[in-house]
């Protein structure tokens, strides 16, 4: 994971919507921009608002045309819940890094007999992704009293393992981007992860 | 001083309109467009106003223009054709202040019912296309289209595509980002102009055809609209648009020409890029629009033959389709290796799949629960309330485009008659669609002596599009109070006679209403009103709880609802995002459901 393997970084987030995955890929483009990269971001919206599976994907580096990731090109996976990480996982390179938020989320029924959550979800991302990260990130953040915070706890794992850019240009951002009753349990959750993600 | 923004698509088209000192803004909300006229009306300082359907909010802005201001009109693909029959009339009576069409294209139907190119619709009309690659030309790009709007007197089409709309890339921008307004042009009556009778139509349709010809020149000459990027002479490609993007990740060291006015093609540029290269190719997405005239003019070239027709494009199909012709370049294999973009691992278990649904607490879902009871056949309309086809609920037999469910209604019942089928038909709309195109339906039903019975989801908002207001609501695009059409009172105006409200939360209510209705010899109206739940959020009652040990029949997961999840055996409330909507409640067999202070939805 240094930028001499890839000029480009690409990042996927994954999640369901209303879960924060787009407000969340937009400061991790933004933080990339104020870093000084090129940079460019691709979402679906429409149908995302609605519980269904939400995609996002960050691209940054020194020069970035296409807004999205090649197929099995992603160098870091970001997913708010593990279902999708496992949706998702095979457009993590070989040696990419998955970073999952250790939350289970069932599908609403869909009437076509039981809908089976995978209970080994956890061990077939490791399997597929060894460089897998399974974070707490939702119970850090409800214990902080706001569960909404989860995406920034993810965040502040990202930050932990991205060094080109500077935690400091994060902070910056979190602070324009929250109001400011938000600002410090967000900006909490962000230190929170940076840690979980930091140590061993 | 300059700096560098992050900006969407949409949001740089807005941009660009505020740079182009745009006076006059309107639009219908349409997936990818709606953030457009969002944008300018949260920016303020131009008038921004939603409209009633693309069909007005084209001629709206045709008349600002024509009173000399320059107006932005946006709408998704399918929008346009709404506004065609305006637009291509405006073709030929042209412009006074610059009008620019922003027509959204939604390759690969992410949130569509089909996936038009409307470079032809442009072609039709015999207008300019200007076509972006990412954000900064939508900024400057849009600018660009005031400007020949006016200097060749034609409406232009900025036509973009959901990875452009929806997209983030920098856009240079100034710090401080007021803008003055343009100039306002004076406004002189012309007859042979803006009247398009026969006899000023005939010589305009002339002044259209050369005005073309003016533009290929134009589109020739702005090498900076149309640019030739030499590279290796072997692999020459002519694409635009996002595919550009791709073919430059592709095909690092081809030759390129790449086209932002793809529209009238200018020929000698493309004459001039083919004789400096070896083998022609055209990367577009949707439909070879600039393939076969390429080929037209007697040049050898291959597009459709490796790249697909049909979908959007991406940096594999494109890696790909060059692989196919001989001349790709092998990227280390991380883009051909087999696996889908979305989608299943081969040789894994499959997934739970979890596509949208309508939320918990939706006001549409009981409706289409008591539909589906009822055994109706149902013409669908365009909104949320087309979940409504999906399992569980199952209960829309079609959806074509805004409005038809009321004129579908009305055939069907015809069908239905003749045939002697008994089988009964109800149609389905939305709030905001109603407004968009459903009551001139309902009028030739009226008119026509049908006996339809049309349910109107009044949910208080254009709640698919991420909520905008509408007449219905009363509230205007900038948020302030605006005039407020009545739906039910539209109805009776019209000579529906049986119009009434019920609570779409009340199952029993609905049955009986519907009952009613389809047995009444004339038309009428059951309009379902609950405002929608991502509008007003505060819960209807506290959440609802099982009293009893879930025996685990299953009823309850024929609602469909997110907040019941089905857990060993049994179901499970998410006391999260339920609301209290008491719909469970009502149809729990064993009545096992409480809401506290529902109580009258428990069944007797």
């Amino acid at each position: 994971m240094n930028a001499e393997q890839s000029p480009i970084r690409n990042v996927l987030l994954v999640g369901l919507g209303g879960h924060g995955v787009l407000s969340l890929s937009r400061i991790v483009a933004e933080g990339a921009l104020a870093a000084g990269f090129d940079v460019r971001k691709s979402e679906i919206h429409g149908m995302s608002q609605r519980r269904g599976s939400v995609v996002s994907e960050v691209r940054y580096g020194d020069v970035v045309h296409s807004p999205l990731i090649p197929g099995r090109g992603a160098d870091l996976l970001l997913s708010l819940e593990l279902l999708e990480a496992l949706r998702y996982v095979h457009r993590l390179r070989p040696d990419g890094v998955l970073l999952v938020n250790d939350q289970r989320i069932t599908p609403a029924p869909t009437g076509t007999g039981p809908v089976e959550y995978p209970e080994d979800a956890v061990e077939r991302l490791r399997e597929m992704a060894p460089s897998v990260r399974v974070l707490p990130a939702h119970d850090v953040a409800a214990e902080m009293g706001e569960p909404r915070a989860t995406n920034m706890v993810m965040l502040g794992a990202f930050a932990a393992i991205t060094p080109e850019i500077d935690t400091e240009v994060w902070v910056q951002i979190i602070d324009r981007a929250f109001r400011p009753d938000l600002r410090s349990v967000n900006l909490a959750a962000f230190r929170r992860g940076l840690e979980l993600a930091s140590g061993a | 001083m300059p700096c560098k923004i992050l900006l969407s698509g949409n949001e740089a088209i807005a941009e660009g309109a505020l740079e182009a000192g745009a006076h006059f803004a309107c639009a219908y909300p349409g997936t990818p467009s709606t953030e457009i006229l969002e944008t300018l009306s949260r920016r303020g300082g131009i008038r921004s106003e939603w409209a009633p359907n693309e069909k007005v909010a084209y001629e709206a802005a045709y008349g600002a223009s024509l009173g000399g201001l320059r107006a932005l009109v946006s709408m998704k693909h399918v929008g346009v054709n709404v506004a065609a029959d305006p637009l291509f009339s405006s073709s030929y009576s042209g412009v006074n202040g610059g009008l620019v069409l922003v027509s959204a294209d939604d390759p690969a139907m992410h949130s569509s019912q089909n996936e038009q190119d409307n470079r032809q619709l442009a072609r039709a009309a015999k207008i300019p296309v200007l076509e972006p690659a990412d954000s900064q030309e939508a900024k400057d790009f849009t600018v660009r289209a005031f400007e020949i709007s006016e200097r060749f007197d034609t409406p232009v089409m900025l036509r973009v595509t959901t990875r452009i709309c929806h997209s983030m890339s920098p856009v240079e921008a100034e710090r401080d980002r007021s803008w003055p307004r343009a100039p306002i042009r004076d406004y002189d009556r012309d007859f042979s102009k803006y009247v398009l009778l026969p006899a000023n139509a005939r010589p305009r349709h002339v002044f259209v055809e050369r005005r073309m010809e003016e533009l290929e020149d134009y589109a020739a000459s702005e090498r900076d609209l149309n640019r030739i990027e030499w590279g290796d002479s072997t692999v020459g490609v002519i694409t635009g648009g996002i595919a550009y993007q791709y073919v430059r990740e592709a095909m690092p060291d081809a030759s390129i020409l790449k086209l932002g006015m793809p529209h009238p093609l200018p020929r000698e540029l493309v004459r001039e890029f083919a004789a400096g290269v070896h083998e022609i190719f055209v990367v577009e997405e949707l439909d070879p629009f600039t393939e076969l005239q390429v080929r037209a003019l007697g040049i050898p070239a291959t597009g459709k033959k490796i790249f697909p027709l049909t979908g959007e494009l991406n940096p594999d199909l494109v890696a790909r389709g060059f692989q196919l012709s001989g001349n790709g370049v092998s990227s280390g294999s991380e883009a051909s290796s087999g696996h889908t973009r979305t989608g299943e691992i081969p040789d894994s278990p499959p997934l739970p799949v979890r596509p949208p649904v309508l939320c918990a607490g939706c006001g549409h879902r009981g409706v289409f629960y008591t539909l589906s009871k009822l055994g109706l056949i149902v013409t669908g309309d365009i909104g949320c309330y087309t979940l409504g086809a999906l399992r569980p609920l199952e209960s829309m037999d079609s959806c074509l485009c805004m409005g038809a469910s009321i004129g579908m209604a009305h055939g069907m019942e015809a069908a239905l008659q003749a045939t002697g089928d008994e089988r009964r038909v109800v149609g389905v709309i939305g709030d905001s669609t109603f407004m968009h195109s459903g009551i001139t339906g309902l009028i030739n039903t009226v008119y026509n002596g049908g006996s339809s019975t049309v349910l109107v989801l009044d949910n208080g908002t254009t709640a698919m599009t991420g909520r905008q207001d509408h007449p219905g609501t009363g509230v205007t695009a900038s948020g302030e109070p605006g005039g407020l059409v009545d739906i039910s009172a539209l109805c009776r105006a019209i000579g529906i006679r049986r119009v009434r409200t019920v609570d779409p939360y009340d199952i029993e209510a609905l049955e009986t209403a519907l009952e009613e209705e389809l047995s009444a010899d004339e038309p009428s109206v059951i309009v379902c009103r609950a405002v929608c739940r991502l509008v007003d959020r505060t819960p209807i009652a506290p959440s609802v709880r099982l009293d009893i040990e879930c025996p685990g029949c299953g009823t309850c997961f024929e609602l469909g609802c997110p907040a019941i999840e089905e857990r060993n055996g049994g179901a499970v409330f998410d006391p999260e995002i339920c609301c209290g909507c008491g719909l469970c409640v009502q149809i729990c067999p064993f009545c096992g459901l409480h809401v506290e202070g529902r109580e009258e939805l428990e069944p007797a």
